[in-house]
């Protein structure tokens, strides 16, 4: 696989064991990826391949049963969970299907959750920078109103802009038009791919699209627990699990 | 304002009946443990006003004498032969010298000499056997609520008159005497000496209005026949609470038979103790009560707010901080409730002291007794913190556990 110098995020011989005993699946069989700054990756596959469950371990909310994630050229499999969940708060920002806003915060306060806990920026700056990024994201004009009265699309565009209140390196979204019309999607899916390029940031997404897979950097496609090929937009090359 | 706190005080603004019920909850808890706190404790201390200012904070009675004095051999049924057995005699030997060493303990506020007999009145058609304290007016003012005690009467016509007496306000209504009229006392020789009433006292204290007479102690002398001037010793002391202590002191040094008014009332205090410990099970119970509405109330809480909390761990939130916000809420609840309960338990209280209630019997008293004591709002605020605590702890506690893949993944396709 060809990749730049600049990584954002990499893992190597990831390994993942879900359930117990007799309903103990073998979820992740050594997957290997890197993210690089400024690109778009897309992670394809059938349901119940793995994508999701590589997501959640590549934004430390899991673990890994084997294999190491480096996150910012500094491994971060071996953090304790208050250490794994500074590192979310500072470098990843996450992006969900349904996209999971807390419904009696108004859209301006959903955005502000992530900065609260980062604890850097006073309330003003807090404030200001909440209102620039929903003005980014096309709603400025509905900072104050309640998540729950807004859209499916606007939603997730406020999603997206909590995704990246604290400035993270790297974007993991769960299916972040799964849950959108054709046109909110390839909506939503250009903003993103605007500010992954403008800001030099890393966005890995799970996606049923091909509109918008094709459209990214890299596909890396899922098969059993394994990315059984990875090509560049235009390109095919084939990798072989584990590889 | 920590993350925390401020999405504790979100998620309580949004669930405002669920806040409401939990709040109430332990208002009425706090509110009804100062109440009832506040009037068993109201009768208890009144009591104990009304016996130490009849009867003073401590007595010494009789003289001591050694039932193995002069034997050479102690008898077989002692148990420690080293410690004396002892008798006691009738009424107080040297007084005055005793009173004038009293009076340099720091302990000691006053003290007063009391003759004390008991002798049949009469007046008119009614006759009481009565018990009678013959006193120095002036000492014993000074170390009893004597003066505040006069319901009728003037105590001036009392200290002017040798042949006057004050007499109980229960005695005086069971004889019909007021100020002005003449009582007759029996002398144990069987003749009756004619006294003025000069004043009718009310102590509080049942047993104490209703067979009280004052009268001087010349006097009581020479009608109980006595051959010295004092039964016993009525101390006032500065700190009541001190009173078995110096009562041990004074058994030492002077030799005499000395009673805290802890030990002579022992009994009723007893009781007042009992009625106060089962006011406070009860009302604990009430409170406990709250502490399970709290329990469901947040394990609903955090039912409710799985995906609330997965968001909140995706984006960096420690296990501690999620715990935290419930934590926070039964704070809020604890804090808003334990305020609240606090003024409507002050306002309860003023309200029941309110209420007429006719108490004839161990106490005189017309309206409900309450006191207003700040520990009593103390302990109701540390009841509802701890049961608030243990309540919030269990659900907080869950809420930390939640693990926040199983929420995302179970969202997500």
């Amino acid at each position: 696989m060809l990749m730049n110098a600049e990584v954002s995020l990499s893992c190597e011989g990831i390994e993942r064991f879900l359930g117990e005993d007799d309903s103990r699946v073998h979820a992740l069989r050594g997957v290997s990826l890197q993210l690089e700054r400024g690109t778009v990756h897309a992670v394809v596959g059938p349901s119940g391949c793995g994508k999701s469950t590589l997501l959640y371990i590549l934004g430390l909310l899991d673990h890994a049963d084997s294999g190491w994630v480096t996150i910012e050229n500094e491994a971060v499999s071996h953090l304790v969970d208050d250490a794994l969940a500074r590192k979310r708060n500072e470098l990843l920002g996450f992006i969900f299907q349904f996209h999971f806003l807390l419904e009696d915060f108004t859209a301006q306060e959903n955005v502000m959750i992530p900065m609260r806990r980062l604890a850097v920026l006073s309330e003003e700056q807090m404030l200001e920078r909440s209102a620039h990024l929903l003005d980014a994201v096309g709603l400025g004009s509905k900072l104050k109103r309640p998540s729950r009265h807004l859209s499916g699309g606007e939603q997730q565009r406020v999603a997206v802009a909590r995704a990246l209140a604290n400035n993270p390196s790297v974007i993991l979204a769960d299916e972040p038009t799964g849950n959108l019309d054709s046109a909110n999607s390839r909506r939503a899916f250009e903003l993103l791919q605007r500010i992954v390029q403008e800001e030099r940031k890393a966005l890995l997404l799970v996606t049923h699209n091909p509109e918008i897979a094709e459209a990214c950097d890299w596909i890396h496609e899922m098969q059993d627990g394994r990315i059984v090929e990875s090509h560049s937009r235009g390109h095919r090359i084939s990798v072989r699990a584990g590889a | 304002m920590t993350p925390p706190l401020y999405i504790a005080l979100r998620f309580l603004r949004h669930r405002r009946r669920s806040f409401i019920l939990s709040l109430s909850g332990v208002v009425f808890g706090v509110a009804i443990f100062i109440c009832t706190q506040a009037q068993t404790q109201g009768f208890a201390q009144n009591f104990i006003d009304s016996t130490l200012g009849s009867n003073g904070a401590l007595l010494l009675r009789s003289r001591f004498q050694s039932a193995t004095t002069g034997l050479l051999v102690p008898p077989k049924n002692v148990r420690n032969p080293n410690q004396p057995r002892r008798h006691s005699i009738d009424g107080i030997t040297n007084a005055s010298e005793i009173m004038r060493i009293s009076r340099q303990f720091a302990d000691v506020a006053a003290c007063s000499a009391v003759l004390r007999g008991t002798v049949s009145a009469r007046a008119g058609f009614d006759n009481a056997t009565v018990d009678l304290f013959g006193i120095d007016a002036v000492s014993h003012l000074q170390t009893t609520n004597l003066a505040q005690q006069i319901t009728s009467g003037d105590l001036d016509d009392f200290r002017n008159n040798p042949n006057a007496v004050i007499i109980g306000s229960r005695l005086a209504e069971a004889m019909q005497v007021v100020p002005g009229d003449a009582v007759q006392l029996l002398s144990p020789g069987g003749e009756y000496r004619r006294f003025t009433i000069a004043a009718t006292a009310r102590s509080g204290v049942g047993v104490v209005d209703s067979v009280r007479v004052y009268c001087h102690v010349r006097v009581a002398q020479t009608l109980l026949r006595k051959p010295f001037p004092a039964s016993m010793i009525v101390y006032k002391l500065r700190d009541p609470e001190r009173a078995p202590a110096v009562a041990r002191a004074f058994e030492d040094l002077f030799q005499h038979d000395a009673q805290s008014w802890q030990d002579r009332e022992e009994a009723n205090l007893q009781l007042f103790v009992t009625v106060r410990v089962s006011a406070a099970i009860t009302v604990s119970l009430i409170i406990l009560l709250a502490g399970f509405g709290i329990f469901n109330v947040l394990t609903m809480s955090v039912l409710s707010k799985i995906k609330e909390i997965a968001i909140l761990r995706s984006m960096g939130y420690r296990a501690r901080d999620i715990s935290a916000i419930f934590l926070w809420q039964g704070a809020m609840i604890a804090a808003a409730g334990s305020v609240i309960g606090c003024l409507a338990g002050a306002a309860f209280t003023w309200g029941v002291s309110k209420i007429p209630i006719q108490v004839r019997g161990l106490l005189y008293a017309n309206h409900f007794l309450v006191t207003w004591d700040w520990h009593h709002y103390l302990w109701a605020t540390v009841l509802a913190i701890v049961a608030v605590f243990i309540a919030s702890y269990v659900p907080a506690r869950r809420a930390a556990q939640l693990a926040p893949v199983a929420t995302l993944r179970g969202s997500s396709a």
